[in-house]
Protein backbone atom coordinates (compact mmCIF):
# COMPACT_ATOMS: atom_id res chain seq x y z
CA UNK A 1 0.00 0.00 0.00
CA UNK A 2 0.94 3.30 -1.18
CA UNK A 3 -0.43 6.24 1.08
CA UNK A 4 0.16 9.67 0.03
CA UNK A 5 -0.77 12.21 2.84
CA UNK A 6 -1.85 15.68 2.07
CA UNK A 7 -1.39 17.67 4.92
CA UNK A 8 -2.79 20.96 5.53
CA UNK A 9 -2.34 23.20 8.40
CA UNK A 10 -0.46 26.37 9.22
CA UNK A 11 0.71 25.98 12.67
CA UNK A 12 3.02 22.84 14.28
CA UNK A 13 0.98 21.62 17.48
CA UNK A 14 -2.14 22.17 16.05
CA UNK A 15 -4.86 19.13 16.96
CA UNK A 16 -4.34 18.89 13.13
CA UNK A 17 -0.90 17.98 13.55
CA UNK A 18 -1.58 15.28 15.84
CA UNK A 19 -4.15 13.61 13.74
CA UNK A 20 -1.46 14.36 11.43
CA UNK A 21 0.84 11.58 13.57
CA UNK A 22 -2.04 9.35 14.41
CA UNK A 23 -2.37 8.72 10.87
CA UNK A 24 1.02 8.34 9.82
CA UNK A 25 1.72 6.03 12.73
CA UNK A 26 -1.26 3.76 12.00
CA UNK A 27 -0.51 3.67 8.10
CA UNK A 28 2.83 2.80 9.00
CA UNK A 29 1.86 0.13 11.17
CA UNK A 30 0.04 -2.09 8.94
CA UNK A 31 3.43 -1.34 6.73
CA UNK A 32 2.15 1.11 4.00
CA UNK A 33 4.91 3.24 2.61
CA UNK A 34 3.61 6.60 3.00
CA UNK A 35 4.55 10.09 1.52
CA UNK A 36 3.66 13.09 3.30
CA UNK A 37 3.00 17.11 1.25
CA UNK A 38 3.25 19.32 4.05
CA UNK A 39 1.23 22.19 2.35
CA UNK A 40 2.25 25.31 4.51
CA UNK A 41 5.41 23.02 5.26
CA UNK A 42 6.88 23.39 1.50
CA UNK A 43 5.41 26.63 0.90
CA UNK A 44 3.22 25.54 -1.92
CA UNK A 45 1.59 28.21 -4.11
CA UNK A 46 -1.79 27.49 -4.47
CA UNK A 47 -2.88 30.26 -7.19
CA UNK A 48 -3.09 28.90 -10.66
CA UNK A 49 -1.20 30.85 -12.77
CA UNK A 50 -2.84 32.76 -15.93
CA UNK A 51 -0.32 30.84 -17.93
CA UNK A 52 -1.06 27.57 -15.91
CA UNK A 53 -4.78 28.35 -17.34
CA UNK A 54 -4.25 28.64 -20.71
CA UNK A 55 -1.90 25.58 -21.10
CA UNK A 56 -4.46 24.03 -18.52
CA UNK A 57 -4.96 21.41 -21.88
CA UNK A 58 -1.66 20.61 -22.76
CA UNK A 59 -0.64 17.63 -21.44
CA UNK A 60 2.31 16.57 -20.04
CA UNK A 61 3.63 20.37 -20.37
CA UNK A 62 0.69 20.98 -17.87
CA UNK A 63 2.00 19.17 -15.21
CA UNK A 64 6.08 20.57 -15.26
CA UNK A 65 5.14 23.33 -12.56
CA UNK A 66 3.71 20.52 -9.95
CA UNK A 67 5.85 18.11 -11.01
CA UNK A 68 6.62 16.64 -7.83
CA UNK A 69 3.17 16.83 -6.42
CA UNK A 70 2.12 15.24 -9.86
CA UNK A 71 4.35 12.45 -8.95
CA UNK A 72 3.55 10.92 -6.05
CA UNK A 73 -0.04 11.43 -7.23
CA UNK A 74 0.61 9.08 -9.75
CA UNK A 75 2.81 6.86 -7.35
CA UNK A 76 -0.03 6.44 -4.63
CA UNK A 77 -2.72 4.01 -3.69
CA UNK A 78 -4.21 5.81 -1.00
CA UNK A 79 -5.09 9.74 -0.89
CA UNK A 80 -5.37 11.13 2.49
CA UNK A 81 -6.32 14.86 3.00
CA UNK A 82 -6.02 16.22 6.66
CA UNK A 83 -6.92 19.96 7.00
CA UNK A 84 -8.66 22.89 9.17
CA UNK A 85 -12.39 23.42 7.91
CA UNK A 86 -12.71 26.77 7.13
CA UNK A 87 -15.66 28.43 5.59
CA UNK A 88 -17.36 25.24 5.76
CA UNK A 89 -14.28 24.46 3.03
CA UNK A 90 -10.57 23.51 2.23
CA UNK A 91 -8.38 26.00 3.25
CA UNK A 92 -7.14 27.53 0.09
CA UNK A 93 -4.16 26.43 0.41
CA UNK A 94 -5.30 23.12 -0.04
CA UNK A 95 -7.87 24.30 -2.52
CA UNK A 96 -4.99 25.40 -4.34
CA UNK A 97 -3.54 21.90 -4.36
CA UNK A 98 -6.46 20.41 -6.35
CA UNK A 99 -6.51 22.78 -8.78
CA UNK A 100 -3.11 23.08 -9.47
CA UNK A 101 -2.18 19.30 -9.12
CA UNK A 102 -5.19 17.65 -9.64
CA UNK A 103 -5.02 18.30 -13.42
CA UNK A 104 -5.97 16.96 -17.30
CA UNK A 105 -3.93 14.22 -17.95
CA UNK A 106 -3.21 13.62 -13.95
CA UNK A 107 -6.95 13.69 -12.34
CA UNK A 108 -9.10 13.39 -15.29
CA UNK A 109 -9.59 12.83 -19.14
CA UNK A 110 -11.06 16.52 -21.02
CA UNK A 111 -13.60 15.14 -23.19
CA UNK A 112 -12.81 14.71 -27.05
CA UNK A 113 -15.39 15.32 -28.85
CA UNK A 114 -19.23 17.22 -28.50
CA UNK A 115 -21.19 16.19 -25.98
CA UNK A 116 -18.84 14.38 -23.72
CA UNK A 117 -17.90 14.39 -20.59
CA UNK A 118 -15.37 14.78 -18.00
CA UNK A 119 -14.09 11.72 -17.41
CA UNK A 120 -12.18 9.91 -14.34
CA UNK A 121 -8.45 9.58 -14.08
CA UNK A 122 -7.24 8.29 -10.86
CA UNK A 123 -8.53 4.50 -11.03
CA UNK A 124 -5.20 3.40 -9.77
CA UNK A 125 -6.30 5.38 -6.30
CA UNK A 126 -8.38 2.78 -4.27
CA UNK A 127 -9.07 4.60 -0.63
CA UNK A 128 -9.95 7.90 0.34
CA UNK A 129 -9.43 9.11 3.48
CA UNK A 130 -10.33 12.74 4.89
CA UNK A 131 -9.83 13.90 8.82
CA UNK A 132 -10.59 17.95 9.34
CA UNK A 133 -11.86 19.94 11.91
CA UNK A 134 -14.44 21.96 12.02
CA UNK A 135 -15.01 25.43 14.24
CA UNK A 136 -18.65 25.07 13.77
CA UNK A 137 -21.10 22.50 15.00
CA UNK A 138 -22.68 19.61 13.57
CA UNK A 139 -25.34 20.61 13.03
CA UNK A 140 -24.50 23.60 11.02
CA UNK A 141 -22.16 22.12 9.18
CA UNK A 142 -25.08 19.87 8.13
CA UNK A 143 -27.32 23.05 7.58
CA UNK A 144 -24.95 24.20 5.19
CA UNK A 145 -24.35 20.81 3.42
CA UNK A 146 -20.49 20.21 4.38
CA UNK A 147 -19.15 21.65 1.03
CA UNK A 148 -15.45 21.37 2.11
CA UNK A 149 -16.49 17.57 2.54
CA UNK A 150 -18.15 17.11 -0.55
CA UNK A 151 -15.72 18.91 -2.73
CA UNK A 152 -13.16 15.83 -1.63
CA UNK A 153 -15.32 12.84 -0.79
CA UNK A 154 -17.53 13.16 -3.47
CA UNK A 155 -15.95 15.93 -6.17
CA UNK A 156 -12.09 13.78 -5.97
CA UNK A 157 -14.21 10.79 -5.02
CA UNK A 158 -15.43 10.74 -8.83
CA UNK A 159 -12.11 10.58 -9.80
CA UNK A 160 -10.66 7.22 -8.03
CA UNK A 161 -11.34 3.56 -8.88
CA UNK A 162 -15.03 2.49 -8.78
CA UNK A 163 -16.07 0.90 -4.64
CA UNK A 164 -13.05 3.38 -3.19
CA UNK A 165 -13.27 2.52 0.57
CA UNK A 166 -13.48 5.72 1.73
CA UNK A 167 -13.49 7.22 5.55
CA UNK A 168 -14.38 10.48 7.02
CA UNK A 169 -13.63 11.88 10.29
CA UNK A 170 -14.90 15.48 11.93
CA UNK A 171 -14.08 16.85 15.06
CA UNK A 172 -16.63 19.76 15.37
CA UNK A 173 -16.63 22.78 17.90
CA UNK A 174 -12.86 22.80 17.86
CA UNK A 175 -12.62 26.49 19.65
CA UNK A 176 -14.45 25.24 22.78
CA UNK A 177 -13.23 21.23 22.50
CA UNK A 178 -11.62 19.30 25.65
CA UNK A 179 -8.79 17.44 26.14
CA UNK A 180 -10.89 13.82 26.48
CA UNK A 181 -13.24 14.18 23.74
CA UNK A 182 -9.41 15.17 21.46
CA UNK A 183 -8.04 11.51 22.46
CA UNK A 184 -11.65 10.17 22.01
CA UNK A 185 -11.30 11.39 18.38
CA UNK A 186 -7.59 10.41 17.52
CA UNK A 187 -8.59 6.95 18.47
CA UNK A 188 -10.93 7.63 16.31
CA UNK A 189 -9.04 8.39 13.30
CA UNK A 190 -7.05 5.53 14.04
CA UNK A 191 -9.87 3.22 13.68
CA UNK A 192 -10.47 4.99 10.08
CA UNK A 193 -7.59 4.22 9.22
CA UNK A 194 -7.66 0.51 10.30
CA UNK A 195 -10.61 0.35 7.91
CA UNK A 196 -8.66 1.71 5.26
CA UNK A 197 -6.12 -0.34 5.19
CA UNK A 198 -7.92 -3.82 5.76
CA UNK A 199 -7.46 -6.59 3.85
CA UNK A 200 -7.84 -4.76 0.36
CA UNK A 201 -4.82 -6.19 -2.20
CA UNK A 202 -2.92 -3.25 -3.51
CA UNK A 203 -3.10 -2.24 -7.34
CA UNK A 204 -0.09 -2.35 -9.27
CA UNK A 205 1.94 0.64 -9.60
CA UNK A 206 0.54 3.23 -12.75
CA UNK A 207 2.18 2.99 -15.75
CA UNK A 208 4.18 6.15 -16.76
CA UNK A 209 1.14 9.11 -18.22
CA UNK A 210 0.13 7.93 -22.24
CA UNK A 211 1.42 11.21 -23.97
CA UNK B 1 -24.68 56.28 -5.10
CA UNK B 2 -25.24 52.60 -3.60
CA UNK B 3 -22.10 50.66 -4.21
CA UNK B 4 -21.33 47.17 -5.37
CA UNK B 5 -18.25 45.70 -4.43
CA UNK B 6 -17.29 43.04 -7.53
CA UNK B 7 -15.00 39.96 -6.16
CA UNK B 8 -13.38 38.76 -9.72
CA UNK B 9 -11.18 35.80 -9.47
CA UNK B 10 -10.26 34.81 -13.08
CA UNK B 11 -6.49 34.82 -14.01
CA UNK B 12 -6.95 34.73 -17.80
CA UNK B 13 -8.63 38.15 -19.82
CA UNK B 14 -10.33 36.23 -22.95
CA UNK B 15 -11.91 33.54 -20.70
CA UNK B 16 -16.30 33.46 -20.69
CA UNK B 17 -15.63 34.54 -16.95
CA UNK B 18 -13.96 37.36 -17.42
CA UNK B 19 -16.53 38.28 -20.35
CA UNK B 20 -19.02 37.89 -18.10
CA UNK B 21 -17.25 40.14 -15.12
CA UNK B 22 -17.08 43.01 -17.82
CA UNK B 23 -21.07 42.64 -18.57
CA UNK B 24 -21.65 42.30 -14.77
CA UNK B 25 -19.86 46.25 -14.29
CA UNK B 26 -20.66 47.55 -17.56
CA UNK B 27 -24.33 46.98 -16.53
CA UNK B 28 -24.48 47.70 -12.93
CA UNK B 29 -22.47 50.86 -13.63
CA UNK B 30 -25.15 51.46 -16.14
CA UNK B 31 -28.26 51.23 -13.89
CA UNK B 32 -26.41 53.65 -11.19
CA UNK B 33 -24.32 51.59 -9.03
CA UNK B 34 -20.86 52.62 -8.02
CA UNK B 35 -18.89 49.73 -8.56
CA UNK B 36 -15.76 48.59 -6.51
CA UNK B 37 -14.42 46.05 -9.05
CA UNK B 38 -11.91 44.32 -7.28
CA UNK B 39 -10.13 41.68 -9.41
CA UNK B 40 -8.00 39.26 -6.83
CA UNK B 41 -5.29 38.19 -9.86
CA UNK B 42 -4.83 41.88 -10.94
CA UNK B 43 -4.37 42.84 -7.26
CA UNK B 44 -2.30 39.65 -6.81
CA UNK B 45 -4.23 39.18 -3.50
CA UNK B 46 -2.54 36.39 -1.40
CA UNK B 47 -5.03 33.80 -0.59
CA UNK B 48 -2.85 31.89 2.59
CA UNK B 49 -4.22 32.29 5.87
CA UNK B 50 -0.97 32.69 7.70
CA UNK B 51 -0.12 31.00 10.75
CA UNK B 52 -0.57 34.34 12.87
CA UNK B 53 -3.47 35.02 11.26
CA UNK B 54 -4.78 31.82 12.63
CA UNK B 55 -3.55 32.39 16.28
CA UNK B 56 -5.39 35.85 15.88
CA UNK B 57 -7.95 34.62 14.08
CA UNK B 58 -10.84 35.07 17.30
CA UNK B 59 -9.44 37.95 18.15
CA UNK B 60 -11.03 40.31 16.74
CA UNK B 61 -9.84 43.59 17.99
CA UNK B 62 -6.55 42.42 15.64
CA UNK B 63 -7.65 40.05 13.31
CA UNK B 64 -8.32 42.59 10.14
CA UNK B 65 -5.12 44.39 10.65
CA UNK B 66 -2.97 42.64 7.82
CA UNK B 67 -6.15 42.67 5.06
CA UNK B 68 -8.05 46.11 6.63
CA UNK B 69 -8.38 47.47 3.20
CA UNK B 70 -10.51 44.48 2.24
CA UNK B 71 -12.31 44.65 4.96
CA UNK B 72 -13.37 48.19 4.90
CA UNK B 73 -14.30 47.64 0.96
CA UNK B 74 -16.73 44.98 2.51
CA UNK B 75 -18.09 47.24 5.31
CA UNK B 76 -18.59 49.86 2.20
CA UNK B 77 -20.54 47.84 0.04
CA UNK B 78 -24.13 47.64 -0.50
CA UNK B 79 -24.36 44.78 -2.88
CA UNK B 80 -21.72 41.73 -3.21
CA UNK B 81 -21.12 40.20 -6.63
CA UNK B 82 -18.94 37.31 -6.65
CA UNK B 83 -17.62 36.29 -10.32
CA UNK B 84 -16.05 33.23 -10.72
CA UNK B 85 -14.92 29.73 -12.55
CA UNK B 86 -15.52 26.74 -10.86
CA UNK B 87 -12.28 24.48 -10.30
CA UNK B 88 -12.80 20.79 -8.61
CA UNK B 89 -16.02 21.18 -7.41
CA UNK B 90 -14.85 24.82 -5.28
CA UNK B 91 -13.69 28.22 -5.54
CA UNK B 92 -10.39 29.08 -7.06
CA UNK B 93 -8.11 29.10 -4.20
CA UNK B 94 -7.42 33.11 -4.83
CA UNK B 95 -11.51 33.25 -3.71
CA UNK B 96 -11.61 30.69 -0.70
CA UNK B 97 -8.66 32.57 0.50
CA UNK B 98 -10.90 35.92 0.79
CA UNK B 99 -13.34 33.66 2.87
CA UNK B 100 -10.61 32.39 4.86
CA UNK B 101 -8.56 35.84 5.43
CA UNK B 102 -11.17 38.69 4.96
CA UNK B 103 -14.49 37.28 5.92
CA UNK B 104 -13.42 36.99 9.66
CA UNK B 105 -15.33 37.06 12.67
CA UNK B 106 -16.20 40.24 14.07
CA UNK B 107 -16.36 41.07 10.13
CA UNK B 108 -18.64 38.74 8.32
CA UNK B 109 -20.14 36.86 11.29
CA UNK B 110 -19.54 36.13 15.25
CA UNK B 111 -19.37 32.42 16.23
CA UNK B 112 -19.88 31.83 19.61
CA UNK B 113 -19.91 28.43 20.96
CA UNK B 114 -20.90 27.24 17.36
CA UNK B 115 -23.14 29.28 16.94
CA UNK B 116 -23.59 32.53 14.18
CA UNK B 117 -24.65 35.71 14.17
CA UNK B 118 -24.31 38.29 10.87
CA UNK B 119 -22.46 41.14 10.99
CA UNK B 120 -22.81 42.90 7.26
CA UNK B 121 -25.77 44.36 7.82
CA UNK B 122 -24.75 46.67 5.41
CA UNK B 123 -24.68 44.09 2.14
CA UNK B 124 -28.65 43.72 0.64
CA UNK B 125 -28.17 41.75 -2.47
CA UNK B 126 -25.33 39.38 -3.25
CA UNK B 127 -25.05 37.09 -6.47
CA UNK B 128 -22.52 34.95 -7.71
CA UNK B 129 -22.05 34.60 -11.95
CA UNK B 130 -19.37 31.12 -12.58
CA UNK B 131 -18.76 29.20 -14.75
CA UNK B 132 -18.46 25.18 -14.35
CA UNK B 133 -16.81 22.62 -16.82
CA UNK B 134 -18.67 20.00 -14.90
CA UNK B 135 -22.22 18.90 -16.09
CA UNK B 136 -24.89 20.03 -14.00
CA UNK B 137 -25.10 16.38 -13.78
CA UNK B 138 -21.75 15.92 -12.11
CA UNK B 139 -22.32 19.05 -10.21
CA UNK B 140 -25.20 17.61 -8.45
CA UNK B 141 -23.66 14.36 -8.00
CA UNK B 142 -20.72 15.93 -6.45
CA UNK B 143 -23.26 17.68 -4.51
CA UNK B 144 -22.09 21.18 -5.99
CA UNK B 145 -20.38 22.58 -3.15
CA UNK B 146 -19.47 25.94 -4.47
CA UNK B 147 -23.75 26.65 -4.53
CA UNK B 148 -24.27 25.27 -1.21
CA UNK B 149 -21.69 27.92 0.18
CA UNK B 150 -22.86 31.11 -1.44
CA UNK B 151 -26.87 30.03 -1.09
CA UNK B 152 -26.30 28.93 2.49
CA UNK B 153 -22.91 29.66 4.20
CA UNK B 154 -23.00 33.11 2.37
CA UNK B 155 -26.55 33.85 2.39
CA UNK B 156 -26.66 32.87 6.14
CA UNK B 157 -24.07 35.10 7.41
CA UNK B 158 -25.39 38.06 5.50
CA UNK B 159 -29.02 37.71 5.60
CA UNK B 160 -29.54 39.80 1.93
CA UNK B 161 -33.00 40.81 0.28
CA UNK B 162 -32.27 39.10 -2.66
CA UNK B 163 -29.75 36.79 -3.98
CA UNK B 164 -29.39 35.16 -7.31
CA UNK B 165 -26.94 32.38 -8.38
CA UNK B 166 -26.22 32.28 -12.55
CA UNK B 167 -24.13 29.77 -13.42
CA UNK B 168 -23.40 28.47 -17.04
CA UNK B 169 -22.26 24.41 -16.76
CA UNK B 170 -20.65 22.23 -19.10
CA UNK B 171 -17.89 24.91 -20.57
CA UNK B 172 -16.09 22.04 -21.98
CA UNK B 173 -18.61 21.47 -24.29
CA UNK B 174 -20.36 25.17 -24.60
CA UNK B 175 -20.74 26.45 -28.43
CA UNK B 176 -20.35 30.57 -29.22
CA UNK B 177 -24.34 30.84 -29.08
CA UNK B 178 -23.98 29.43 -25.75
CA UNK B 179 -21.57 32.03 -24.70
CA UNK B 180 -24.24 34.80 -26.01
CA UNK B 181 -26.59 33.38 -24.40
CA UNK B 182 -25.40 33.43 -20.95
CA UNK B 183 -23.77 36.78 -21.41
CA UNK B 184 -27.13 37.75 -21.67
CA UNK B 185 -28.44 36.08 -18.90
CA UNK B 186 -25.84 37.67 -17.09
CA UNK B 187 -26.99 41.57 -18.63
CA UNK B 188 -30.87 40.53 -17.76
CA UNK B 189 -29.96 39.59 -14.34
CA UNK B 190 -27.86 42.67 -13.47
CA UNK B 191 -30.10 45.14 -14.97
CA UNK B 192 -33.17 43.65 -12.51
CA UNK B 193 -30.47 43.78 -9.64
Amino acid sequence: MRALVVYCHPREGSFSAAVRDTVIDRLEASGAQVRLHDLYGQGFQPVLTGDEWSGYLACPANQVPVADQVADVAWCDTLIFIYPTWWYGLPAMLKGWLDRVLLPGVAFIMPKAAGETIRPGLHHISRLGVFTTCGASRWLTFLVGAPGKRTLMRGVGLLLAPRTRKVFAAHYLMDSAKAPALKAHLAKVARQIDKLTGNRPAAAPREAQPQ
Amino acid sequence: MARAFVLYAHPVPDSLNAAAHRVVVETLEGRGWEVDDCDLYAEKFDPVLSRKEREDYHDTAINTAPVQPYVDRLREAEAFILCHPVWNFGYPAILKGFFDRVMLPGVAFDLQEGKLSACLDNIRKIAAVTTYGATPMRAFLAGDPPKRLFKRAVWGTIRPEKMRYIAQYDMNNITPDGCVAFLNRVRKEMEAF
